[in-house]
């Protein structure tokens, strides 16, 4: 069924992104608390609980709703964190709890049942199947789809299930089945799932060398800038690997996503929410993509053409893509 | 001899000239501002040397390109410090845990939360060295705490608050007209120099074009000769 108004849900990686979230249009920020319970555990960002508690009864003064992402694994023999954080996110007044760990989503359902229950796409659950069955044990409402579908695949799983949709539609691309790479923890021992951070900030240096700015990752060198090229991140998965004597990116290059051309697309294919990722990025990016993206949305949803964003300066590498959206390849 | 720069390029700015300008200076007469300006910001924003701690409150050489000194900033809440540095000087002494380099103003709009950090890192218009972890830290706690430069340093002058407001928009208003004068003047400077890089820089994505397509014949010969 066609969607007539399409969600914005926004990051926030600190009270003030927060605040810049819903002040420039945000319909629900999704954010986490300062620890390893979410999977942007990164230095200085985050909530306490207080600030947490401030920050959605601020979403909540302006009709706005606020998710916390609680979605890595929990730590063997250590779930308390885990489970403390979700009875707190839940008594705080979190509209939804984001998961992906079967047992959390388990405690959840049992211990605080009346707050929203939404499939992290660290759950990589991409076919009516596995969706179906999150629903009915755990009643799920929404599932955030894995960036691996077009937009007529996500069309036609829409018709096969029964709960929402959310999908991403701006900012970093993460190319593994998502929830299950263990590129970052073969480098340095963290990962996204479990420690809450891909290629941590603690293993990675950068080194300017002239005429050429190198990035390392633990003990492996992942990159090398010429002067005038736009840099990226320093995950393993945009490093430059050589091939026949020649560097290239073998797994992804340093993009960003943009779908925005695709909104009238995925209204059509009965989509609830557009994500946009980015919580470790700082207030000036929230605040412009999301006015940018509220735009965009709002022509949508008028049956206008969507507007160019102009965003092209902050994202990562200086350059987008469609990504799987516009699928030309096997 | 070519000769290769470290880290981005100081653009011809207002800044620049000013450093160049009060460079005879004697530190000492200047540090003492500095040294107000940072018991102002613990005082404002003791949260972003709070979420420092965690990480051993790290020291950061800051150094704004365009300026012919560079800052040591410590960031121990119990002892919080921004220490002049001659550009002379060899900052491997000074124990600094990472060092950010930019030029002033963008430093100044990154503190204040109104420019992307990465999206600056990604243009390279800004180098982080050292400890990305403490880097990570900063820029994450500043950008947290609404900082404003303007309105958080005036509390240093007290009753003269309002007087030098009024003084400090004047400067800001003939630092913005100055700022495009000299954009214009390094324009037409340059004009000549950049239409003879952009034709080079066509002659070789030509020639880069030509390489790679021998090198295709060349695979493919060898591919069928094997």
């Amino acid at each position: 069924m066609r969607t007539e108004k399409l969600e914005l849900v926004c990051p926030a990686g600190t009270p003030a992104a927060l605040r810049a979230a819903v002040d420039a249009g945000a319909d629900t920020i999704y954010c986490g608390f300062r620890d390893a319970t979410n999977a942007r555990n990164f230095p200085g960002l985050n909530f306490s609980r207080e600030e947490m508690g401030e920050g959605i009864n601020y979403a909540k003064r302006h009709e706005a709703h606020v998710l916390v992402a609680l979605n890595t694994y929990p730590e063997a023999g250590n779930p308390e964190p885990w489970h403390q954080a979700v009875l707190d996110a839940a008594d705080l007044g979190a509209h939804a709890l984001i998961m992906a760990d079967v047992g959390l989503l388990d405690f959840a359902s049992k211990h605080r049942p009346d707050t929203r229950r939404h499939l992290s796409v660290q759950a990589s659950a991409s076919n009516p199947d596995a969706i179906a069955y999150y629903q009915d044990r755990f009643d799920i409402k929404r599932v955030v789809l894995p960036r691996v579908l077009t937009v007529p695949e996500i069309a036609k799983l829409n018709a096969q299930i029964n709960v929402e949709t959310e999908v991403f539609v701006f900012g970093g691309l993460c190319v593994m089945a998502e929830g299950r790479c263990s590129l970052s923890s073969y480098a340095t021992g963290q990962s996204p799932n479990m420690n809450g951070v891909c290629s941590p900030a603690s293993h990675v240096r950068y080194e300017d060398k002239g005429n050429k700015l190198v990035s390392k990752l633990g003990e492996f060198t992942i990159n090398q800038f010429r002067q005038s090229e736009a840099a990226g991140y320093p995950t393993l998965c945009k490093g430059r690997f050589v091939t026949q004597d020649k560097p290239s990116y073998l797994f992804e290059d340093p993009t960003s996503l943009n779908a925005a051309e695709f909104l009238p697309d995925l209204m059509d294919a009965g989509v609830t929410a557009l994500k946009i990722e980015g919580r470790q990025r700082g207030k000036a990016y929230i605040a412009q993509v999301v006015a940018a993206f509220r735009k965009a949305a709002d022509a949508a949803a008028r049956g206008e053409p969507v507007p160019p964003l102009g965003l092209e300066t902050i994202t990562e590498g200086q350059r987008e893509t469609t990504g799987a959206y516009n699928k030309r390849w096997q | 001899m070519s000769h290769s720069l470290k880290g981005p390029v100081a653009p011809l700015s207002p800044v620049l000239l000013a450093g160049m300008a009060i460079r005879p200076l004697p530190y000492g007469l200047i540090q003492p501002l500095f040294n107000k300006a940072i018991a102002q910001m613990h005082q404002q924003h003791p949260d972003v040397f709070d979420r420092l701690i965690p990480l051993g409150s790290p020291r950061f050489l800051i150094d704004p390109i365009d300026l012919p000194f560079s800052f040591i900033m410590d960031t121990r809440p119990t002892a919080p410090s921004l220490t002049l540095l001659d550009k002379q000087e060899d900052e491997r002494t000074q124990n600094i845990q990472a060092s950010i380099r930019g030029p002033l103003l963008l430093l100044i709009e990154l503190l204040e939360g109104r420019i992307d950090g990465d999206a600056l890192f990604f243009s390279r218009d800004l180098v982080v060295e050292g400890d990305t972890e403490a880097v990570l830290g900063l820029r994450n706690a500043v950008d947290g705490a609404d900082i404003n430069v303007h309105t958080d340093l005036l509390h240093i002058f007290g009753p003269l608050a309002r007087p030098v407001d009024g003084a400090a928009q004047l400067a800001g208003r003939l630092f913005n007209r100055f700022s495009k004068d000299l954009n214009t003047l390094s324009k037409a400077t340059l004009a000549p120099l950049q239409r003879k890089c952009d034709a080079q820089a066509a002659s070789l994505a030509e020639m880069e074009d030509t390489i790679t397509a021998l090198k295709k014949q060349l695979r493919r010969r060898s591919g069928k000769s094997a």
